[in-house]
């Protein structure tokens, strides 16, 4: 285990590389998946539209696609220079936007019908509805897919290495292959992964549980 | 002189080729208790609504105290606020407690402080006896409760009339009457309201005027007393008989 201890700053910094790029996508993907769905709920045709070739887009090509022409594609082009982790940080969000704008979509129909009547019966307006009704009912249901797409974000991140960026996977991989010891580097890597997606999935749980709305059994 | 609280004029709607509301005017004077009788399918529910503007009419003129909300340009979301809805399938905001759902318009319509919507809200609940129910959430409750506390939600922010779609029709025969309890003491209050209910002997006790609505218009208003023992239009007659034998069955 001595190739773990000596080589601990840089499995750190990958890890912690890897965390950022996880959290900063999955947050960022919610914020930007609410605005897509109610974009695509309320926007009309033409907005709708373009949110479908959007989601598409990021749904139906590869990430490590969509990184590579992000990093080595798109700045030579438009003359630009994009930090790789920067890019990263920004894939990530964009990608699991697409696929968070669904599942959020798809829970605010959920609850939507009755409970818009409801509150524009109250006097509340369409967006006020929104915010104070139909998200947050809305985003319990999500709370399991949403540990989901953490789970699957949270892998794919292995992509990262193909930008140039120190992610855990490639951390592992040159750790692997300098010190002769392949299988016990992807092993070792395989853990770290495991206790990360293991805490948070606990933490999506423990959330899922505290916000459940007394009396509802939501089935995910 | 009589205060007009809530009048249409001429009101359409249709949906597809099945029209819901032809042509109908009515006026609702204050402390007015106007019940809506009429077969399933009527278009009583979609008439309520186009009062309430929350389905908008094709054609005719909605009047809250001589404000036009057919006009372009007018505030719905004010208006409704002046009028109080009550739902058939009740639709209580399910992540909010009692207190919450009540709350709401209070502190994000009428923005009131904290503290103030607090005892407003509490206020409601008392006076439809779910204070001590406060802190449920709907999915604790019985539909009974469900509706007052829906009710309470109706009343809490003042509104210039209340507008109830069969309130107890999605309810247990035995919860009904906590809900109807509840109507009775609202109207005591004198309460404008305009109720689509088939409770005949809650109809009987509370209200000014029985309309008989039947495919998409009003067929026909009169006193109570009159309405159930001797209705004027035919179809008011047929329809009479069958909801007292249906009634002697229950």
């Amino acid at each position: 285990m001595s190739f773990i201890v000596e080589n601990l700053p840089l499995i750190a910094n990958g890890f912690l590389v890897t965390i950022e790029v996880t959290l900063v996508g999955i947050f960022a993907g919610l914020a930007l998946g609410i605005v897509l769905a109610i974009g695509d709920l309320y926007g009309g045709k033409i907005i709708s539209t373009i949110i479908r070739f959007y989601v598409e887009f990021f749904r139906g090509s590869p990430i490590i696609a969509q990184l590579f022409i992000f990093v080595y594609v798109v700045p030579p082009l438009f003359h630009v220079l994009i930090d790789p982790l920067i890019a990263g940080f920004l894939i990530f969000a964009l990608n699991s936007a697409a696929y968070q704008k669904g599942y959020i979509k798809g829970a605010m129909q959920a609850v939507f019908e009755d409970q818009m009547q409801a509150g524009l019966s109250i006097g509340l307006s369409k967006a006020s509805t929104i915010v104070f009704v139909i998200l947050p009912q809305a985003l319990r249901i999500l709370i399991p897919a949403w540990s989901n797409e953490f789970c699957s974000l949270t892998k794919s991140t292995a992509a990262l290495s193909q930008a140039g960026v120190r992610d855990l996977t490639s951390t592992f991989s040159s750790i692997g292959s300098q010190t002769f010891m392949i299988l016990e580097a992807w092993v070792a890597c395989a853990i770290l992964y495991l206790i990360w997606i293991t805490v948070m999935t606990k933490i999506f749980d423990i959330v899922y549980e505290k916000k459940k709305i007394p009396g509802i059994e939501i089935s995910a | 002189m009589t205060n007009i609280v809530m009048e249409c004029r001429n009101l359409w709607k249709t949906y597809g080729n099945i029209i819901a509301v032809k042509d109908v005017s009515l006026q609702i004077n204050e402390g007015d208790i106007k019940l809506i009788f009429g077969p399933s399918g009527s278009g009583k529910s979609t008439f309520l609504r186009c009062l309430a503007m929350l389905t908008p009419p094709d054609k005719g003129d909605v009047f809250l105290r001589n404000e036009c909300l057919t006009k372009p340009g007018v505030d719905l979301n004010k208006a409704r606020a002046k009028i109080g809805f009550v739902f058939q399938h009740i639709w209580l905001f399910r992540h909010l407690t009692a207190l919450g759902n009540v709350e709401l318009a209070l502190r994000r319509v009428l923005k009131m402080s904290k503290d103030k919507a607090r005892d407003r809200a509490m206020l409601a609940l008392k006076e439809v006896k779910m204070e001590e129910w406060a802190n449920h959430y709907p999915a604790q409750l019985s539909g009974g409760q469900q509706q007052r506390i829906g009710i309470a939600r109706a009343l809490a922010r003042e509104p210039d009339i209340i507008l109830l779609d069969e309130p107890t029709s999605a309810l247990d025969p035995e919860l009904t009457g906590e809900v109807i309890d509840t109507l009775r003491d609202l109207a005591k209050m004198g309460t404008t309201m305009l109720i689509v209910s088939h409770e005949m002997p809650f109809a009987r006790e509370v209200a000014d005027e029985m309309i008989f609505y039947d495919e998409g218009a009003i067929i026909e208003t009169n006193l109570p007393e009159l309405f159930f023992t001797s209705p004027e239009s035919e179809r008011a007659k047929k329809f009479m008989a069958r909801l007292i034998k249906r009634t002697k069955r229950e």
